[in-house]
């Protein structure tokens, strides 16, 4: 049968979201999340806070956090806006970033090693956990909020979409398609999250939208939120009469976002507070934080007002004798919001990269440079160089685009909390134009910035059961390598280059598969064997099969391949067998490689491992 | 619960009388009560509107509003359940507003900077939770001090009329206050009680170093 609705699932950084549309109407709507807001009480809210927080046995009574569809043992993990709040004044216990953990190519996602550097007694958790408690969680949330309206929605009945950063690699999207199965959600299919912004777009202009971009545009969704910032961009062309869209470019994952500002803000003032000889403490600091933020939100809507007062209450009982109070003054906001992230800067000044020293830790990996304008000159400069490798992208965007020596979006669409502010969307737009020699570049508005994604996802999701709407053409986001060794003579203190074959080009369609020629490999049966696993996020010229002789210059290195050959009948154990890679891209957009026998049908899967150095 | 409400109404006058006292009578406090009165004020009644709502039975969710009463995994609602979810609410109001400090600590020792700080933590803190729970609108959206009709067969509830009143209704008058209503009500729920004792309005806070 097919599904009657669809369900779109933001899952964030910071705080995931669901929305469900109906196939009749494919209006999305968002279905509020019940969660804990405190010992003994619960409530909904529109956003459920991606955070953990693991309580002491002792902590809280029995119960206190049992959920309408759950009783909740004493200990067991909190998750959403209770654990977040309560966890800032206990961070050893709170795991926040969870899914940027998903994506970090040192540390394994299923190892339990979260809250990180932390030294708690009860059992830590993995990323790939936190991802799958969040999904369980807005399952659960999803279903009590049907049976509560009286409406049949099971969800055999659904489209699923989860939403992905579009800088996760494919290894991370498979992680997270694991959670959601692993979280009773099932076989979902995954959307980039700027994609999923600009379907929300879409469904928001209605018709509209046709006349609002045209051929020969290319859409640079914009995605700065609590915590990471996100581009894609995408090409608009003409195919046959109709629009055609294409996503030709995905950012890096940067994590720099809102939060920074805020605690930019908060050290500023918490210097005022200092000059003026008053002292605050850490949870009085968290406090200045939160009061600053919403300062600076409500000064960057209205304009007119030109300073606030932030007050932070004392932690005591005596409200009037602890309460400090500061000023926001429109000159520190732009200095420090403004100037400080999104400062004028020149199309060639690129980010500061972090020192690659060899004793650094590995947490995550924290943006090394605050400028998030400098981040996006580095997207739009490696755009143009993915673009110029291949033919088919150049086709897409014509040789004017080209012409520069980075590729120029003309539209810009928001989305993430931080563009709701007026005066930073107008900064990104003259940056835009200051760097394409004064051509103003449009923006695409409408959009609700901070539910968008969810939104977005269930329209996709609609889009897909009927067959119908626009879909925009994105495939593999990176192209994959297999590191080979090369044979050549030892020679001391010499290391022969690792050749990199080529197994999935960028853009591999879903629902594709290659069987990659040559590479000659052979496997010993009855051994695992590894591989070191590399990709590029600008090589879109590169064809499965093609070998490039150098692998560790050109290419990032993200995982390492396993696997495991069983003995097999009528082969000696021991004896090498002649295998072919197999890639294929899943309708729902998961990597599977495996390692096919020559002479026969049989072929074994290849898992990724994390890499360990 | 009567009980509770009778006990908020006694101090809202009380509050109310001193804020009548002229100010030569207050020195040398006269410069804060003029800042902390009115926050008292409309904080008690607002307790007071709570305590009322409370003793209400509870009308049928509005429309907005996405949840039933839920289906909790506890046993049978014991008789002071009433009590313990104005308890609860007051908990919210304290923890993102600091209401309950506010109220109780000794204003009169304080000056009105240091007031006032601690009425912007509160001012901050309790709106938050106002606007998050209940959806509030004017009664009328006419200005204050213009010309309204209130209409044949208006609510009596939502009404006051002050001054001449006779004839029968249309009445014609100066819009005096514009009144608020809450188009929706979204409030936590509790989960767990513990028999007869409210839930904690605050906990005590310890750090372990």
């Amino acid at each position: 049968m097919a599904p009657r609705f669809s369900l779109g699932i933001d899952l964030g950084t910071s705080n995931s979201a669901v929305a469900a549309a109906r196939v009749e109407d494919g209006q999305p709507e968002i279905i509020e999340i019940t969660q804990a807001l405190g010992p003994g009480r619960i409530g909904e809210k529109a956003t459920l806070p991606s955070a953990v927080y693991i309580p002491h046995p002792d902590e809280f009574p029995e119960g206190a956090f049992s959920l309408p569809w759950r009783t909740a043992d004493r200990g067991a993990p909190i998750i959403g806006h209770f654990a977040r709040d309560h966890g800032a004044l206990v961070p050893d216990r709170l795991i926040v970033s969870a899914k940027s953990w998903l994506s970090n190519p040192h540390i394994d996602p299923r190892e339990r090693r979260l809250p990180w550097k932390s030294e708690i007694k009860e059992e830590k958790l993995s990323a790939f956990d936190c991802a799958r408690l969040y999904l369980e969680h807005v399952r659960e949330s999803f279903a009590y909020a049907m049976r509560n309206r009286g409406e049949d929605a099971a969800l055999s009945d659904a489209q699923i979409v989860v939403t992905v950063p579009a800088s996760f690699d494919e290894i991370a999207r498979n992680l997270t398609a694991e959670a959601a199965e692993a979280a009773g959600l099932g076989k979902v299919t995954l959307l980039e999250e700027p994609l999923a912004a600009f379907y929300a777009w879409t469904a928001q202009a209605g018709k509209d939208w046709r006349a609002q971009v045209r051929p020969g545009d290319i859409v640079l969704v914009c995605d700065v939120g609590g915590g990471t910032a996100d581009f894609s961009l995408i090409a608009i062309s003409e195919k046959e009469g109709s629009l055609d869209l294409n996503r030709i470019s995905v950012g890096e994952h940067i994590l720099l976002g809102g939060d920074n500002m805020d605690l930019a803000l908060a050290y500023t003032l918490r210097a005022n507070l200092e000059a003026e000889g008053k002292s605050i403490g850490e949870t009085q600091f968290l406090a200045l934080k939160h009061a600053a933020g919403k300062a600076k939100e409500a000064m960057l809507e209205d304009e007119s007002i030109a300073e606030l007062p932030v007050a932070a209450p004392s932690r005591g009982s005596s409200l009037f004798g602890g309460a400090v109070s500061t000023k926001l003054d429109r000159r520190t906001l732009e200095q420090v919001v403004v100037e400080g992230f999104f400062p004028k800067t020149a199309i060639a000044d690129l980010p500061k990269q972090s020192r690659r020293a060899g004793l650094q830790e590995f947490g995550l990996p924290y943006a090394a440079d605050p400028v998030i304008s400098k981040h996006l000159a580095r997207f739009l400069t490696r755009s143009r160089e993915n673009v110029q490798a291949s033919e088919a992208l150049r086709a897409l965007v014509g040789a004017e685009a080209l012409s520069k020596p980075f590729l120029a979006p003309t539209v810009v669409l928001f989305n993430g909390g931080v563009f709701k502010a007026a005066p930073i969307r107008r900064r990104i737009l003259e940056l835009l134009a200051d760097w394409n020699d004064g051509e103003t570049v449009r923006e695409l508005a409408g959009v609700q910035l901070d539910l968008a994604v969810a939104k977005g996802a269930s329209f996709f999701g609609c889009n897909r059961i009927t067959g119908k709407g626009i879909r925009i053409k994105a495939g593999a986001s990176r192209s994959y390598y297999i590191g080979l060794e090369s044979s050549m003579p030892a020679v001391p203190g010499f290391t022969p280059p690792l050749k990199a074959l080529c197994v999935v080009p960028q853009g591999m369609e879903e629902g594709s598969e290659f069987l990659i020629e040559g590479g000659d490999l052979a496997l010993v049966t009855g051994q695992p064997a590894e591989f070191r696993f590399f990709s590029s996020q600008v090589r879109s010229g590169d064809a499965p099969g093609q070998i490039l002789p150098d692998a560790e210059r050109e290419l990032e290195e993200i995982s390492l391949l396993e696997v495991d050959l069983p003995t097999i009948e009528g082969v000696p154990p021991g004896q090498a067998i002649p295998v072919q890679i197999n890639a294929v891209l899943t309708e729902l957009g998961a990597l599977e490689l495996w390692m096919k026998h020559t002479q026969s049908d049989r072929r074994w899967k290849v898992e990724f491992q994390v890499r360990t150095e | 619960m009567r009980k509770l409400s009778i006990l908020l109404a006694v101090v809202l006058l009380v509050l109310a009388a001193v804020a009548l006292v002229p100010d030569a009578n207050l020195e040398p406090y006269a410069e804060t009560a003029h800042t902390a009165l009115p926050w008292a004020i409309v904080g008690v009644a607002f307790l007071l509107l709570l305590a009322l709502l409370a003793e209400r039975p509870k009308a049928a969710p509005p429309a907005p509003s996405p949840a039933e009463p839920v289906e909790l995994p506890v046993a049978a609602p014991p008789t002071n359940q009433c009590d313990a979810e104005v308890v609860n609410f007051l908990a919210l109001l304290q923890e993102k507003g600091r209401f309950v400090d506010f109220l109780m600590d000794d204003i009169a020792r304080y000056s009105d900077a240091q007031v006032g700080a601690a009425g912007r933590v509160l001012h901050e803190g309790c709106r938050a939770v106002l606007l998050e729970h209940f959806g509030i609108r004017p009664m009328r959206e006419e200005g204050e001090g213009s010309q309204v009709v209130v209409a044949p067969g208006y609510a009596a509830d939502d009404y006051r009329l002050v001054g001449r009143i006779s004839g029968e209704p249309p009445f014609t008058g100066t819009l005096i206050h514009h009144g608020w209503r809450a188009e929706w009500v979204k409030l936590p729920r509790l989960v767990r009680t513990r028999g007869d004792q409210p839930p904690a309005i605050a906990p005590a806070e310890v750090e372990l170093g």
